[in-house]
């Protein structure tokens, strides 16, 4: 095949992809190539941008009041509210039981949440599996973490990173097992934590080989103000 | 019309939880993705479903919007096209998933890579009328209607694999006219 024929080829594998019409598993080949080719990669985007504009044909339709109350009750309801709850009650468990295990020597300080954190932030998964609530001690310059849902996979870690404003991500660390733990900020970042995101990304065992996130990024959340 | 950088203001400030921003961009895009979704559909409740379903995703994946390198518009569309689409799919129990926003994510074009793909309407609306009517049509059902080979096939008369042909040739040309 030429260089040409083989480029035609791609161009229109690329078309067929963004269109959805490729059968399954051409599909999955084709979603793994934009991973590791970025000239493939580029054609599916111009396909994406190019064909996104036939949208212009259908005529846009005003949803009815009640789509948007259900977005809003579905994403800041009641839910949201239960959601924080859950997270004092796993601190306590994991201080209990670190207790238990550590009694009567000197008991560690098991990770206990702020009484008055400066900010908060809710990190919750897109498919619902992994959930973790922050808190920020600015007395302490430490940040609280409790975790409910998935542990990272044998041979992978989660990692922390906050991303303060237009900055590359800057890691907190692994998060261990644990369901609770306090991660240390540093100083220099801390004045920038007022709408920073934290998110958690999968990593190979003992964190990103890199420094920035190698893995997907599987949840993130603003710091807003307590 | 919101501008394309009110659109990046409204999704930068979601990703980092601005609701009043959120409120903002869901006035100004969706009635837009709301006729997207009804066309896929064709089914209200389902089209209603749908796009409580895509602003939830927007509103969790505003945070990965601006290292894909898409344009505001490009990603919406395309994350509601593409959820609709598998909701028909799931409904007919057939044919696969397309990406999900999380995939799009990873596409990484680079800013330059949508600035060449120059989509403005007309040129790729030129472009069609270059096309067979019925090519064009075929193109247009998958996208639109999120139709598979064998859907079109059925549709044109014609063996899947001439679909395919047909289809394929298309694209090139179309690709080859837009790049002119």
């Amino acid at each position: 095949m030429t260089g040409a024929e083989k480029s035609d080829d791609d161009r229109a594998l690329a078309g067929e992809y963004v269109l959805g019409v490729l059968p399954p598993e051409e599909a999955r080949a084709a979603s793994a190539r934009i991973a590791t080719d970025p000239e493939f990669a580029a054609l599916v985007a111009e396909w994406r941008a190019d064909l996104a504009t036939l949208a212009d044909e259908v005529e846009p339709v005003a949803p009815p009041a009640r789509v948007w109350r259900a977005t809003e009750r579905r994403l800041f309801g009641r839910a949201r509210r239960r959601w924080w709850a859950w997270a004092a009650p796993v601190a306590l468990a994991a201080a209990l039981a670190a207790a238990v295990v550590f009694w009567p020597s000197f008991a560690p300080r098991a990770p206990v949440p702020p009484a008055a954190p400066a900010y908060r932030a809710e990190l919750v998964a897109q498919d619902g599996d992994l959930r973790l609530a922050a808190a920020y001690d600015a007395e302490a310059g430490t940040l609280f973490v409790a975790r409910e849902g998935a542990a990272a996979p044998v041979g992978r870690a989660l990692e922390l990173w906050i991303i303060a404003g237009d900055d590359a991500p800057v890691s907190l660390g692994v998060l261990p097992d644990d369901p609770a733990t306090v991660v240390m900020v540093a100083p220099e970042l801390r004045a920038a934590l007022d709408g920073a995101v934290l998110a958690v990304s999968d990593e190979p065992a003992g964190g990103s080989p890199t420094g920035q996130p190698t893995g997907a990024v599987l949840a993130t959340g603003a710091l807003t103000e307590a | 019309m919101a501008t394309r950088d009110d659109l990046e203001h409204w999704l930068a400030r979601t990703a980092q939880g601005d609701r009043a921003a959120f409120g903002a961009l869901y006035r100004h895009t969706s009635a837009k993705l709301f006729g997207l979704a009804l066309r896929i559909l064709k089914d209200r409740g389902e089209a209603e479903d749908a796009l409580q379903e895509i602003y939830v995703k927007v509103w969790h994946a505003a945070g990965r919007y601006r290292v894909n390198g898409y344009s505001p518009m490009t990603w919406l569309i395309t994350l509601a096209r593409n959820h609709a689409i598998d909701k028909v799919r799931r409904r007919r129990a057939g044919g696969g998933a397309l990406d999900d926003v999380a995939e799009l994510a990873d596409a990484r074009p680079g800013p330059e890579a949508e600035a060449v793909a120059r989509s403005e309407r007309g040129r790729i609306e030129a472009c069609f009328d270059e096309l067979d009517a019925d090519r064009a049509e075929a193109v247009r059902r998958a996208y639109l209607d999120g139709e598979s080979y064998a859907d079109l096939a059925e549709r044109f008369a014609v063996p899947l694999n001439t679909m395919r042909t047909w289809l394929r040739r298309s694209l090139l040309k179309l690709r080859e006219c837009l790049e002119r």
